[in-house]
């Protein structure tokens, strides 16, 4: 896939970005959102590739040092005290799920079970051991795993004494671990009181579970790092959570630890936790409620990566959708145009030996806009600026007519509706120009606006049902007017019919089409920043007209949206000082604004 | 209905009225007894195919042609038997005409299959749980069936007829795990879950049974059947009573409950000592701290282990005469302080008793003479 080699040359440069977020073994396949295996500490991810290991190697590796290995470790798991046999089980973990799929591997490769005993006569005390290993059970993986390599032990027509004796104790652990009780005394109640198995260790589950997130929920105020606190207890449920990280039981547990304020020294949470659930989260094992995971976020960052990479991918693979719901969606389209502008900063950084024509990374955009819209504002002089954006406008305007031309001819038009589809995604890439067309129109004359104010309705409004955009276009000529009354230098005092008209087009409007509020939002803080009107006369008309419309939070957005980029692209206006003093003081009185709408 | 007050001349005359009336309601009520006889007769025939199937999945070879749609609905009527279970097992007409028909049911198929033990009502509190065990340890049960069971892949919530049976056993086995991974943790409180839950249950049952009958003796039965069953598991079932007592999950009917419980347990001489005796002091002082009634029973066992103590010249120590349950005078001493530390108000009471048993004991202050002086001195030390 195009995308998955783009997105690959875009990692590679950055070591440091979740390579884990790729199959080691897979370098041909960007896997993201795949099912796959629990991914092991380094030696054993090397492991990890059975299409190049022969199978001479892996009997090799098999055989020995790492079966007596593990047999060790289960039978002195199996026999030590509890709290710290499920510490160490929880830390072997994923490396015992590797190994049982290395195991699961020459199971299927060996032809009987006699063979398979023959070359690994440990391997039934081993499989026996750990099915009565807790943690290993309650592990989604290790239990799928282990379950699996029974049943490759399983011979469905026994040549011998010993594959039936192989089948008859498989038959019999299975059904030991599905129906037998260790706790009598429990059960001789339960069945007393009618109560099923089934339902009595769910509702123990959830009793557990419920009173251990009450625990975790206690608040630490201890100041002082020597005093024992109930934080000590966090460190030793995040571990104890590993091998629970996919079970939906187990979530508000998982969920609470994520989200406890990190208020103390003490309330670590294990780092095998947290990669337990980096690892669940890959191959999409969680069930954690959304703020859960945003906690995951904030905790291994290499799951955020994750989730924005995945994002990424679902755009570029799905314009058509991107489409419908990109439109009025702000934040995709941002994510969309600094994914593009870190990309290309990245390709520009490559040595020149793996330039590649940029042409390969936009197959689809329209040629003729690509380098014309890639160019940054940056590498063209300012008085440049608005010829460019005259050109590009033109352009644009050119290709929406092709594609909305030729109903008739079905083919003719869906080529030409792609085309306009794919320039106008090109220009949310590079929404680095329609943050200069805000500018510029915020210091424009009427006789300049007309081109940018089309290029601005587009990016807002691609698509033109029923010829609407003419009737869009109206309506931001309107508003741009009012803004250009309003922030003139002469305009003095403040007129009210301008105000009022401002924020009725900001409001919304019951019949369609209507100007997004957005593209009105924009204008009028690009307005209130660029503009020659004095700050305390821009501040007055900016809080005025957001008061009114009730639109603070947005323009709070849309303004620190604005001083993030105008840092970021290093291509200010010459007066760079004075646009940040005058950000500055806007962002104080929205605000402020903000503050005083709060309930008390 | 219409009525009439025109005159003897009209057929609707009040009489009549009447007789039509009571024929109307007769045959109403005939063809809803009907109803719910035909109605009756389903279940109890539905009953009877369970209780054969059952027989079958255990212990013929009927199963090797089950698959993933036959296993599906197996367990589907497994659930009906439950329900009927929960449904009726207050209802003494209905479940006795259900346990009659097990009879029935139980007899012919004891008579066709040798070592059948039969279905009793209160089985079917558990059907499924039965057909489970009586499948996996069927030898013909075919392994694709098995696989079936144990699938460990994650969940698809398909649009079956029956309720999806595909990785039943992975869940079983899972939850279990997860609870003996946990219970390490929850240990630290007084009751485990496990504990927790079973006194909820208890809780429950109980106050469903004293619902339905006002009767005090239902209720009285329940509670000893219960204690019977645990028979040989006594600290367990003390933790039980204990968590009973302490669950404030439904408040309100709770209280009537856990009164009637403390009633019982007052009767209960032997399980009140060795609650006291084997549970945690902290358990203890909650129960105490919760109910008065315990308070008081807890305060006159120990007086009672006081009254049993003799003083051994050799330990130099009181020690308790009977065998069974033994407590040291240190141990008898550290109840009472908690105890006081727990309600403070008890102190002066209890003091006062001790005190007036020492004077009756002579009033001596020299050691050794009198358990309650020298208790008394203990506790004021």
């Amino acid at each position: 896939m195009q995308c998955a080699w783009l997105l690959r040359v875009w990692l590679e440069p950055l070591g440091d970005l979740s390579v884990r977020a790729m199959q080691a073994g897979n370098p041909s396949k960007f896997a993201l959102g795949s099912r796959g295996t629990r991914t092991g500490t380094p030696e054993f991810l090397a492991l990890l590739q059975p299409q190049i290991q022969l199978q001479e190697t892996a009997e090799t590796l098999l055989n020995g040092q790492e079966m007596q290995f593990w047999l060790d470790k289960v039978v002195a798991w199996g026999q030590a005290e509890r709290p710290d046999t499920q510490k160490d089980t929880s830390l072997h973990l994923s490396r015992l799920s590797s190994y049982l799929q290395q195991l699961l591997t020459h199971i299927n490769d060996m032809s009987s079970t006699t063979e398979t005993m023959k070359r690994q006569p440990l391997l039934g005390q081993l499989l026996g051991r750990l099915c009565w290993n807790p943690c290993v059970t309650a592990d989604d993986t290790s239990r799928g795993l282990l379950l699996q390599c029974l049943w490759g032990l399983y011979s469905e027509n026994p040549s011998n004494a010993v594959e039936r004796k192989a089948n008859q104790w498989i038959r019999k652990v299975l059904c030991q671990l599905a129906t037998e009780e260790d706790d009598a005394a429990a059960q001789a109640l339960m069945k007393h009181m009618g109560v099923p198995p089934k339902e009595y260790h769910l509702k123990v589950l959830r009793k557990a579970v419920a009173s251990l997130q009450e625990n975790i929920g206690k608040s630490c105020s201890s100041l002082n790092i020597s005093q024992r606190c109930s934080c000590d207890s966090i460190l030793a449920t995040s571990e104890a959570c590993v091998p629970l990280v996919t079970c939906p039981e187990a979530a508000p547990l998982i969920g609470a630890l994520l989200q406890r304020p990190v208020a103390c020294v003490r309330a670590t949470l294990s780092e095998d936790f947290l990669d337990a659930l980096s690892s669940a989260y890959s191959s999409q094992g969680l069930s954690l409620e959304e703020q859960a995971v945003v906690s995951l976020w904030y905790h291994r960052l290499s799951t955020l990566e994750e989730a924005v990479l995945s994002l990424l991918e679902s755009v570029l693979t799905n314009k058509g959708s991107v489409l419908k719901q990109a439109e009025e969606n702000e934040r995709v389209k941002s994510l969309i145009q600094t994914f593009t502008s870190c990309f290309l900063r990245e390709l520009a950084l490559l040595q020149p030996q793996k330039c590649v024509s940029l042409k390969a990374f936009f197959p689809q955009s329209p040629q003729s806009l690509l380098v014309p819209l890639l160019t940054l504002p940056s590498e063209l002089p300012q008085e440049a600026w608005r010829h460019h954006l005259n050109w590009l406008s033109s352009s644009l305007q050119r290709l929406t007519e092709e594609g909305e031309e030729g109903d008739e001819d079905s083919s003719c038009s869906t080529r030409g509706h792609n085309r306009m589809f794919e320039a106008w995604f090109l220009l949310v890439q590079c929404a680095h120009w329609v943050r200069v067309t805000l500018q510029l129109l915020g210091t424009s004359g009427p006789e300049d606006c007309g081109p940018l104010l089309w290029l601005l309705t587009f990016y807002h409004h691609p698509t033109n049902r029923g010829h609407q955009r003419a009737l869009q276009m109206v309506h931001a000529k309107e508003a741009w007017g009012h803004l250009h009354s309003l922030f003139s230098v002469s305009a003095r005092p403040l007129s009210l019919d301008h105000l009022q008209s401002l924020v009725t087009l900001l409001s919304p409007q019951p019949k369609q089409p209507s100007l997004s509020p957005l593209l009105i939002l924009s204008l009028l803080v690009n307005f209130a920043v660029f503009s020659q009107q004095s700050l305390s006369g821009s501040t007055h008309i900016l809080q005025t007209v957001v008061d009114r419309s009730g639109l603070v939070d947005e323009a709070a957005c849309v303004l620190s949206s604005l001083e993030l980029k105008l840092n970021e692209g290093s291509c200010l206006s010459s007066d760079a000082n004075r646009v940040h003093l005058r950000i500055e003081a806007l962002q104080n009185t929205l605000t402020h604004m903000h503050a005083a709408m709060e309930p008390c | 209905m219409r009525g009439s007050k025109r005159g003897t001349h009209c057929c609707w005359t009040t009489e009549n009225q009447d007789k039509r009336q009571r024929q109307w309601l007769s045959t109403a009520q005939r063809l809803n007894c009907e109803r719910r006889e035909r109605h009756m007769e389903a279940v109890l025939k539905n009953l009877a195919s369970t209780a054969e199937l059952l027989a079958a999945a255990a212990q013929t070879g009927v199963v090797e042609h089950w698959d993933k749609q036959t296993l599906s609905r197996a367990f589907h009527w497994a659930r009906y038997c439950e329900h009927l279970f929960s449904r009726f097992h207050n209802n003494s007409p209905v479940r006795r005409a259900m346990e009659k028909q097990l009879q029935l049911t139980n007899q012919s198929l004891q008579a066709a299959l040798p070592g059948y033990s039969g279905v009793s009502f209160s089985d079917l509190s558990r059907c499924q749980h039965q057909l489970l065990v009586g499948l996996l340890n069927n030898p013909n049960l075919p392994t694709s069936v098995m696989k079936i069971l144990f699938d460990s892949s994650p969940v698809d919530t398909k649009h079956s007829k029956y309720q999806d049976v595909t990785g039943l056993c992975s869940h079983i086995i899972q939850c279990r795990s997860v609870c003996k991974v946990l219970s390490p943790l929850t240990d630290s409180s007084a009751v485990g879950a496990d504990a927790e839950v079973q006194g909820v249950m208890l809780m429950e049952r109980l106050g469903a049974v004293m619902s339905q009958d006002s009767e005090a003796c239902r209720a009285e039965h329940f509670l000893d059947s219960v204690l019977q069953g645990c028979e040989g598991e006594a600290k367990h079932f003390c933790l039980v009573i204990a968590a009973a007592l302490l669950t404030m999950e439904n408040a309100a009917a709770e209280t009537a409950s856990q009164d009637f419980l403390l009633d019982w347990l007052q009767k209960k001489h032997s399980v009140l000592e060795h609650m006291c005796s084997a549970l945690p002091t902290a358990l203890l002082m909650d129960l105490a701290k919760e109910h008065v009634k315990f308070r008081v029973a807890y305060c006159d066992i120990l007086k009672n282990w006081a009254s049993d103590m003799e003083y051994s010249i050799n330990d130099g120590e009181w020690v308790q005469a009977s065998t069974n349950p033994t407590v040291s005078f240190q141990k008898l001493t550290e109840h009472f302080l908690a105890l006081f530390e727990t309600c403070p108000s008890l102190r002066d009471d209890v003091e006062k008793e001790l005190n007036a048993l020492k004077i009756s004991d002579g009033d001596f202050d020299v050691r050794g003479l009198s358990v309650w002086g020298d208790l008394l001195s203990a506790l004021n030390k």
